[in-house]
């Protein structure tokens, strides 16, 4: 059933014959390529971070893990893995990481949480770390897996205060990528926040987006990525009166503040990262102030036990207290929020590091 | 006259997409090594640069072979079987994309371009989750009825389109694209309902697959490798019989041909396309019922991913002909499977894998550049897959 085929014709050309050694070449230059393979010598420690899809650059807890990570980079043979966008499969990702033979694999985004929580249990001579985990498996601690977690819901507080505090409409709003823990308890933290501003200014305040004593409902975008549709949302906060947007959405916080900064109706606060310096100067003029979450701290925190030969599986909590979490600062908007409002906010963070309000 | 199964996939029509596939890896290797700062940073020396090229593109390589096929690095004394643990990630990531590309395949030899298989294969996958987390049923039968739900899910969402067609003339292309947004929003909605919630939990993600709904292991416990790779290729067989065994197949292919004439000869074209649809949207919908019982297990927003649009991929890859769509899916699993593997171990991007599976399209459309590269005269590129205008 083959047909010939005039791969060379006798008496061909040199144009042609060239074309062929060059193919012929690049596959030689591929398998040279085979032997010249570096050898690894691991006398450090091999640490690989599990990403969830958005990457090392998605402005939000994949770039602040991996920041973190290349802060003890010295200590360290730090790599990454990023889960594809288009089919995330977490449990082949993290295999490829244990095939790999890391010591020590650090998942992040809690996507990843069940894949890592299955490889820790499989593979006890490998240590795990998994961000926004308490990093139990079915309820029980195990001795290989650290979880890393943050009590976002105090900055969450201190955000919705100061939302609710700069609001002139009485109306904020928040919105989350997908209803998840990570997400939900920022929101959580915003709406009792507002709450407790109004209740202590004898005022009323309306938060849009997220009820706390409702937790299946609530303003999701569905995903981490759709701009089209964080625009549209934010949109419709803004028609409903709200002029401080709190989106907790990672890299979504972009189409928020476009729309702010379109529209002048509303302001912004960034979420994970410090938003100001992440995007181009034309948005500067809206960001209120961002929740950060110490994403990276906590990463560097684990990796330099892993190096110490310290591993253990003690969750680690980022607060106000510990500087695992806070307020990035108000940048440009510095002037436009009151002394008085800059000053409450900032004593509203000590009574929560120490204890005298509750967040929760 | 009958042509037997594998004759009719002549080793001819193998060459174009290998060479297509050499071309696209070659291509792939010039972006890994030019992306590559170790590289970059020897630009000032011809022979270093070439050599550091070489290496950069070979090792990533190497890490997507071990990835996709065998890595002796697994092997653990008398556990040897394990360095094939990458085959068996290729054959799960496969077998759903071997089902959705045969729905489209199948589609394509009606003369009709389902675009839908994304939606029908959501469709399929939470009618099987469902039943799987939902139900509890004997071992087997448990299985049997949740893949049966999908299909018939998978059914209803892709012969609604050939019937929206045969009754009123709407183009499937829009119809099907329109509904894929519905069947993701649908299911976003769903996931937050409290049939489908974890007692005690708010995120959108189902509760797992009970354990006797699950495709059986076929290798143990190391691997992922199920029974769904079984059923792809024997829905496969299935695929081929139909359309060249049977007159309803028979029927696919004239009305795919030729809608006039086959009206002329008296074939119901509406009953053809409603009947080719809901059997595509079935291959679909038991894709996603495949991809939940067998490796995935719990029902997310996420849970088709990409594969209804793979699947258009590996169809006209695999020229809309069961065996070439095997083929092609097979080669799509290992380049996944390969992908994680070679960012793991070469740090190069897992986008890559990406432009080298659209290069491969690109070449496979593009015959002409193909055969000039390689100076092929005699190959006859066949008339191939030929998409039906908008009056089609």
């Amino acid at each position: 059933m083959l047909t010939p085929i005039s791969l060379s014709k006798p008496g061909g050309n040199l144009k042609k014959s060239l074309k062929v050694t060059g193919v012929v070449a690049a596959a030689a230059l591929a398998f040279a390529g085979l032997a010249l393979a570096p050898a690894s010598q691991a006398a450090t420690p091999k640490v690989c971070l599990a990403l969830d899809t958005g990457g090392i650059d998605d402005h939000s807890f994949n770039a602040s893990a991996w920041a973190g990570a290349q802060t003890v980079k010295s200590l360290a043979n730090v790599s990454y893995v990023v889960a594809d966008a288009n089919n995330p499969d977490y449990t082949g990702e993290v295999n490829s990481l244990v095939n790999n033979k890391c010591n020590l694999i650090i998942g992040v985004g809690f996507l990843i949480t069940s894949a890592i929580d299955a490889a820790a249990v499989k593979n006890p001579t490998i240590n795990f770390a998994q961000v926004d985990d308490p990093g139990l498996v079915n309820g029980k601690a195990i001795a290989n897996l650290r979880g890393l977690t943050f009590a976002t819901n105090q900055v969450g507080f201190l955000s919705g205060y100061l939302a609710a505090g700069y609001s002139k409409t009485g109306t904020v709003a928040t919105y989350g990528g997908i209803n998840i823990p990570p997400v939900t308890i920022y929101m959580d933290g915003f709406a009792k926040g507002a709450a407790y501003y109004a209740k202590i200014n004898k005022k009323t305040i309306k938060v849009l987006g997220w009820d706390p004593a409702d937790p299946k409902t609530g303003v999701f975008v569905g995903d981490f990525s759709s701009q089209n549709k964080a625009l549209q949302i934010t949109k419709n906060f803004e028609q409903q009166g709200a002029d401080v947007v709190f989106p907790v959405a990672g890299g979504l916080e972009l189409a928020s503040a476009q729309e702010a900064a379109a529209s002048k109706k509303s302001v912004v606060i960034g979420v994970d990262s410090d938003a100001y310096g992440l995007y181009p100067t034309a948005l500067h003029g809206v960001w209120l102030n961002s929740a950060l979450k110490g994403v990276g701290a906590s990463v560097a925190a684990v990796i330099k036990d892993q190096a110490a030969g310290k591993f253990n599986n003690a969750a680690y909590v980022g607060t106000l207290a510990n500087g695992g979490t806070g307020l990035a600062g108000y940048h440009d908007l510095a002037a436009k929020v009151p002394g008085s409002l800059q000053n409450a906010v900032r004593a509203l963070g000590k009574a929560i590091a120490t204890g005298t309000v509750s967040a929760n | 006259m009958r042509k037997p199964l594998l004759r009719s996939f002549s080793l001819r029509a193998l060459i174009l997409p290998a060479l297509a596939f050499a071309l696209s890896m070659f291509f792939g290797g010039l972006l890994i090594a030019l992306s590559d700062s170790n590289v970059l940073h020897k630009a000032s020396h011809p022979i270093a640069f070439i050599k550091a090229a070489g290496a950069s593109a070979g090792n990533a390589y190497l890490a997507l072979f071990q990835g996709a096929i065998f890595d002796p690095g697994l092997a653990k004394p008398h556990q040897w079987y394990l360095a094939f643990g990458p085959l068996s990630e290729s054959l799960v990531g496969a077998a759903p994309l071997i089902l959705a590309g045969l729905s489209v395949a199948l589609a394509f030899r009606a003369g009709l371009f389902n675009i839908g298989a994304q939606g029908q294969f959501i469709f399929g996958a939470m009618a099987a989750s469902y039943v799987g987390f939902h139900f509890h049923m004997p071992i087997g039968i448990h299985l049997v009825v949740a893949a049966l739900a999908g299909t018939l899910l998978g059914s209803i969402w892709g012969g609604m389109v050939g019937l929206l067609k045969a009754r009123t003339g709407a183009h499937e292309v829009i119809v099907t694209i329109m509904l894929n947004y519905i069947a993701l929003y649908f299911l976003q909605w769903i996931l937050g309902t409290t049939t489908f919630l974890i007692p005690g939990r708010n995120d959108p993600i189902a509760p797992p697959v009970l354990q006797s709904a699950r495709l059986p292991l076929l290798a143990g416990s190391n691997f992922r490798l199920n029974a769904g790779i079984l059923v792809a290729f024997a829905v496969a067989v299935f695929v081929w019989w139909l359309l060249n065994r049977t007159t309803i197949g028979f029927k696919f292919r004239a009305a795919g041909a030729n809608t006039f004439a086959s009206k002329t000869a008296g074939i119901s074209v509406p009953f053809v396309m409603t009947s080719a649809m809901a059997v595509a949207g079935a291959l679909a919908g038991l894709a996603g019922a495949v991809h939940v019982l067998g490796d995935n297990f719990q029902l997310t927003s996420g849970v088709a991913g990409n594969f209804g649009f793979d699947a258009i991929t590996v169809a006209l890859l695999g020229r809309a002909k069961p065996l070439g769509t095997v083929l092609a899916s097979l080669l799509f699993g290992a380049l996944g499977a390969g992908a994680a593997a070679m960012q793991a171990k070469t740090n190069t991007p897992i986008d890559i894998v990406l432009v080298i599976q659209a290069l491969v399209v690109l070449f496979i459309a593009a015959p002409d550049v193909v055969k000039s590269i390689f100076r092929l005269k005699s190959l006859k590129t066949a008339g191939g897959l030929v998409s039906k205008g908008w009056n089609g």
